[in-house]
């Protein structure tokens, strides 16, 4: 399927700002399910300095600064994209043990299985911790079969938990998702991947986008019209799968992705230091399009 | 040699373990060969005369302001340095060999931090564990990939040494971010070659310059390739920071310009310096800020200490940092533990010097070891926070034990056993008596483009009580000269070249340096204007009052009020408790004299003035900074009078005058004519015209009886220095007409407002500014107009008195001076000293 996707995000000073640096992960990256036809940034006032690179996780980094005094920041990524329906997801009884996955993560050295192996550790805004052990453990039966356990996780966390963008914002401890149940589609990837990487499974950060507009006959989804994220696991045997706990599937064809890392601080769209401009607002939309095949 | 043996009353003393290693003393309690000639000559010397000599060399690193800021203590802000006279000596023969282990050990670490920036071979072929890496707080992710031009990641690269029961030398720690204590180590040699000059000379010991020719070769080498002389900054946190003193003296030392984060800017791919004479570029940065406060856009978004958008200049080859961001990556004492194979890996060779024993508790065997043997290991995280410490297993209860076996459990890959050894001791003067103390040795190394150069000799801590072995500065060690010698004292034949400091070439002075030293400049002279005023007010206080008098309280009073206005202590005299403050001054006085919380007070001012003092370190001369501390010693000599009372503070008030005055002329006499000097005399002048203006108007815009007026002009002549003055010029009565006309319109009097404001005249002249800009500039209209009211100023028309009995033309001239001259405190911040807004992060 090919999508075109418009993501704005504006920020609305009180004060003048005379000078602002800032980082942008906006840009889709290329990935097995993925192919990236166009993507381009605007932005506005017209940075004085604009660098593109691949960081560390492989996505697109923007780099850029502004010097023109400005009340208003807007960057605008517009990006055309082919989604790969993703192979193998339907049948979710096979695959290896869970139990294996977590020793193969352990002990071999293969170039992928030592990449996934940093996603097993603790992260900056996920740490593993005995709380969501507990919560991880009903999902992981003795000899179950890897993508069933954490299908099986992702069901759980969509049934015990309501989508409330009141209750938190990006600072919200995950602790505390987890004690009142209550989060969005940020926090219940997050509190998956805590899950997995409490049982030595590797499992990191998606962030991305959904349709707006659903084909005739399907539900929209939650999480459109607005940055959205879910996670991915490393299967020793078939690479890495992807689960959105938010909308509790397994993404088709009707997810894109713009990057990945171990949590959200990886991956965070738009970052910067400014000088001056006191308060600000903030506004964020998203429009994808469906292009048809 | 003959061998010289100890006196029985020292060896008696100087008691240790029988199964400890010392330095000095060899199984059979004989000197070792090496310390031979040192001993001898301190015995000789005698305990007073080495207790004389090292009160001196305390003395010479208190006057330099060698200091080390301890957190969490609120008197550990520049707590002076602590050096015992003994120093740790180290045959030349052993140094060969802890010399060919640490330069090993440097290209190792160098080696590591390049392959985990780069390819990280070391994890896929299994030499390095990934957890050990990927779980350290200083392996920083945007580094990836980053590289500095030149052969050597790794420039600047310090290792902890100590010698265990086995007699061996261990590392026991490295450093690799922004090692500290070369500095230290400088100071502490330049203080013992004072105080022990012959035998310093005749232990033929090793100098240090080299070393430092060699850091600066190694930092030039990493330049960006732009230029021969590529501009080098100091990066420092500020002066709060522990070190700051070290960061401020190898600056001055090595010719550099002292900066902090918002002195940079990050403009077209480069990194530039904020000058008085705007933007420098910047080739390389010596870094004293810790990797992770560097930049806020990529790194902790609430640091204040960086420069954002750096790490991308970084990225882009156009500056180079040393030692690069990421590499406290290596401070990890789980390395430790790998190094061995790694150096097989890289060099083919086995390491020559040992580390201490480590086992990292990420592998399930050396977990349970570590879990098993708590009690006799020394417990370290991977990666340290500030004021973190290691723990010792044997001073843990049972229940500290179980909670420390539980955390360690939690997260086995964040933690190292390491064994617990007993350091050897060398000798101490404590308590008046030689006595052993277990020491460290901090050796420094740096890399140059044809290899790393060791510091011959290094810094040396011992523990401040027998038997400790947590030694650091922030628990209160006390440090040592480290003296690499030939076993037998050999006859200096060869001049050297000294251990002063090398030339630098010009920097431009930045912004905020100005704006430091201007203040420097207007609150020395607030201070002293304060003092003599207040001297002048306690004289005419307590030496016949004649509290009957209406002229002398008329008088009083005014003074008072002039008091107030002169220190910028409102209300004071003028609140609305006035009246009952005039009537019962010395309370208020009191506390204008002694109370530090007080704004305008002396202390406060003085306070100020130290402050802005100290962020400027580096740019006074080693005389000049002695005074600024006497000037504080006398302060709190002052302050510590309050209970005797004002009277008794006179002495010290006389005291503080002629020091102060000290300073301005020192400063005046070492300081070359550049910025930094324009910008302190024009603090000095701009502080001394707004005083006199002000005590002007308050003495005088009100017209008094002619014998209280009579009065207050000889307290203001003598507050000013000038009845001397006044007497010779005029021999005449005290009378209003040549009073003013000498303190503002005399040309040759340099205590006059005309004086002051044609200073200013030919100083703004001379400030930086934008090229091919010919107009007057705002400063000098503001002067020019000032010094026309003044020239025009008709001193009978001065002093005439208009219908509402006031002296009318006195206060409204003097008033638009005033104002002129505030306007221009004003308009220089807002030209030269301008930091633009702090910066806040976005998310």
């Amino acid at each position: 399927m090919r999508y075109r996707i418009t993501h704005t995000t504006a920020y609305n000073y009180q004060q003048t700002v005379g000078l602002s640096y800032n980082e942008v992960r906006m840009l889709p990256r290329p990935s097995p399910n993925q192919q990236v036809i166009d993507s381009k940034l605007q932005i506005s006032p017209a940075p004085c300095d604009y660098r593109v690179r691949t960081d560390f996780f492989g996505n697109q980094v923007a780099w850029f600064s502004i010097r023109e005094p400005h009340l208003t920041l807007q960057v605008t990524a517009v990006s055309e994209v082919r989604v790969i329906r993703q192979p193998g997801q339907t049948d979710l009884g096979h695959g290896i043990g869970w139990e294996a996955a977590r020793e193969i993560l352990r002990s071999e050295t293969g170039e992928s299985t030592l990449d996934a192996r940093q996603y097993t550790l603790d992260s900056p805004l996920v740490n593993a911790d005995p709380d969501l052990a507990a919560y991880a453990q009903a999902s992981f039966a003795a000899g179950r079969p890897l993508p069933e356990a954490i299908h099986d996780l992702m069901q759980r966390i969509h049934r015990d938990f309501t989508f409330d963008p009141e209750f938190t914002n990006l600072s919200t401890p995950l602790a505390t998702v987890l004690e009142h149940r209550r989060g969005v589609c940020q926090d219940f990837a997050h509190l998956a991947i805590g899950c997995i990487r409490s049982q030595g499974l590797a499992a990191r950060y998606v962030s991305g986008y959904i349709e707006t507009l659903p084909p005739p006959g399907q539900a929209k989804l939650v999480g459109a019209d607005a940055s959205h994220a879910w996670f991915s696991v490393y299967l020793p045997d078939l690479g890495w799968m992807d689960f959105d706990p938010t909308n509790n599937q397994t993404p088709g064809d009707r997810h894109i992705v713009v990057a990945w890392g171990r949590d959200y601080s990886d991956v965070t769209p738009l970052k910067g230091v400014i000088f001056g401009g006191q308060d600000h607002e903030l506004s964020v939309s998203v429009e994808v399009e469906n292009l048809g095949l | 040699m003959t061998t010289f043996s100890l006196p029985e009353s020292f060896a008696s003393a100087y008691r240790q373990e029988p199964d400890g290693y010392d330095e000095m003393l060899d199984e059979t309690g004989r000197i070792r060969a090496h310390w031979q000639h040192l001993m001898q000559a301190l015995i000789q010397l005698g305990p007073e005369e080495v207790s004389q000599r090292h009160r001196e060399a305390l003395r010479l690193l208190r006057e330099n302001g060698v200091t080390y800021n301890v957190y969490g203590d609120p008197d550990g802000a520049n707590r002076p340095w602590r050096l015992d006279p003994v120093p740790l000596l180290v045959s030349s023969d052993e140094w060969f060999d802890i010399e060919a282990g640490l330069l090993q050990r440097a290209e190792l670490l160098n080696l590591i931090l390049a392959d985990l920036y780069g390819p990280r071979q070391l994890i896929k072929k299994n030499l390095l564990p990934l957890e050990l890496v990927y779980n350290h707080g200083g392996f920083l992710r945007v580094c990836d990939q980053v590289r500095l031009a030149g052969q050597h990641q790794l420039i600047l690269y310090a290792a902890d040494l100590a010698r265990g029961p086995d007699r061996k030398m261990w590392v026991l720690g490295d450093r690799t971010q922004a090692p500290s204590g070369a500095g230290y180590a400088l100071e502490n040699r330049l203080a013992m070659s004072r105080v022990l000059p012959s035998l310093f000379r005749d232990n033929q010991v090793h100098r240090l310059a080299r070393f430092f020719q060699s850091l600066r070769a190694g930092l030039n080498a990493v330049a960006p390739k732009r230029s021969e002389l590529p501009r080098v900054v100091v990066l420092t946190p500020g002066p709060l920071n522990e070190t700051f003193f070290e960061h401020a003296y190898l600056a001055a030392y090595l010719g550099y310009a002292l900066v902090q984060g918002d002195d940079l800017t990050v403009r077209d791919g480069c990194v530039w310096l904020k000058s008085l004479t705007g933007l420098q570029r910047v080739d390389v940065i010596l870094r004293r800020v810790d990797d992770n406060y560097c930049d806020p856009l990529e790194l902790r978004e609430d640091s204040r200490l960086g420069v954002p958008g750096l790490l991308d200049v970084v990225r882009r080859g156009n500056v180079a940092i040393a030692n690069p961001l990421g590499s406290g990556v290596l401070e990890n004492p789980g390395l430790m533990a790998f190094l061995p194979g790694i150096a097989e890996y890289f060099l083919g060779q086995p390491l020559k010097l040992n580390s201490i024993a480590t086992w990292w508790c990420g592998q399930s065997r050396e977990l349970s070891y570590v879990l098993a043997n708590l009690p006799r290991l020394v417990i370290k995280p991977i990666y340290r926070k500030p004021g973190e410490h290691a723990v010792f297993g044997h001073k843990l209860s049972r229940a500290e034990l179980a909670a420390w076996r539980q955390r360690i459990q939690a997260r086995p890959a964040f933690y190292v056993g390491q064994e617990y050894e007993s350091f050897s001791t060398a000798p101490s003067l404590a308590d008046g008596c030689y006595q052993p103390r277990q020491s460290l040795l901090r050796c420094f190394m740096v890399a140059r483009a044809d290899g790393y150069t060791l510091m011959p000799g290094g810094l040396t801590r011992s523990a401040h009580s027998y038997g400790e072995m947590l030694i650091t500065n922030q628990m209160g060690s006390i440090s040592k000269d480290t003296w690499v010698i030939a076993s037998e004292p050999q006859l200096s034949s060869v001049a050297q070249a000294g251990d002063n400091g090398l030339s630098g070439h010009a920097n431009a002075l930045p912004s905020r340096a100005a704006d430091n030293i201007f203040w420097v400049g207007r609150n020395a002279e607030r201070a002293e204007g304060g003092i003599r005023l207040i001297r002048a007010t306690i004289k005419k206080l307590f030496i016949n009052p004649e509290r009957d008098n209406p002229d002398y309280q008329e008088s009083m009073h005014t003074l008072l009020r002039c008091v107030t206005g002169t220190t910028g202590s409102y209300p004071g005299f003028f609140g609305e408790d006035a009246e009952e403050l005039l009537k019962a001054p010395e309370a208020e006085l009191l506390v204008l004299a002694t109370d530090a919380d007080r704004i305008g007070s002396l202390p406060d001012t003085i306070n100020r003035m130290a402050q802005s003092a100290y962020a400027v370190r580096d740019l006074w001369s080693s005389d000049t900074w002695r005074v600024v501390d006497e000037i504080e010693e006398q302060i709190a000599a002052a302050q510590r009078l309050r209970k005797s009372g004002l009277w008794s503070m006179q002495e010290q008030m006389d005291q503080l005058v002629t020091t102060l005055s000290a300073f301005s002329g020192l400063a005046m006499e070492s300081m070359t004519r550049g910025d930094g000097w324009l910008f302190l005399d024009i603090g000095r002048r701009l502080e001394r015209g707004l005083q006199l203006v002000s005590l002007l108007r308050t003495a005088f815009a009100e017209p008094q009886s002619e014998a209280a007026e009579t009065r207050l002009i000889e307290s203001l002549l003598d507050s000013s220095d000038n009845l001397i003055c006044y007497r010779q010029h005029y021999r005449a009565n005290l009378e209003l007409t040549p009073f003013l006309e000498l303190l503002l319109l005399d040309p040759n009097n340099p205590r006059s407002l005309a004086y002051q404001i044609a200073r200013l005249q030919e100083h703004v002249g001379k400030l930086p500014r934008e090229a091919g800009n010919r107009r007057i500039n705002a400063e000098e209209r503001l002067l020019l107009e000032a010094s026309c009211i003044l020239h025009i100023a008709n001193i009978e028309e001065l002093q005439s008195v208009a219908e509402n009995g006031k002296r009318e033309a006195l206060d409204s001239q003097l008033g638009k001076i005033y104002g002129l001259l505030a306007n221009l405190s004003e308009t220089l911040t807002a030209t030269y000293f301008r930091h633009g807004d702090a910066p806040q992060s976005l998310s």
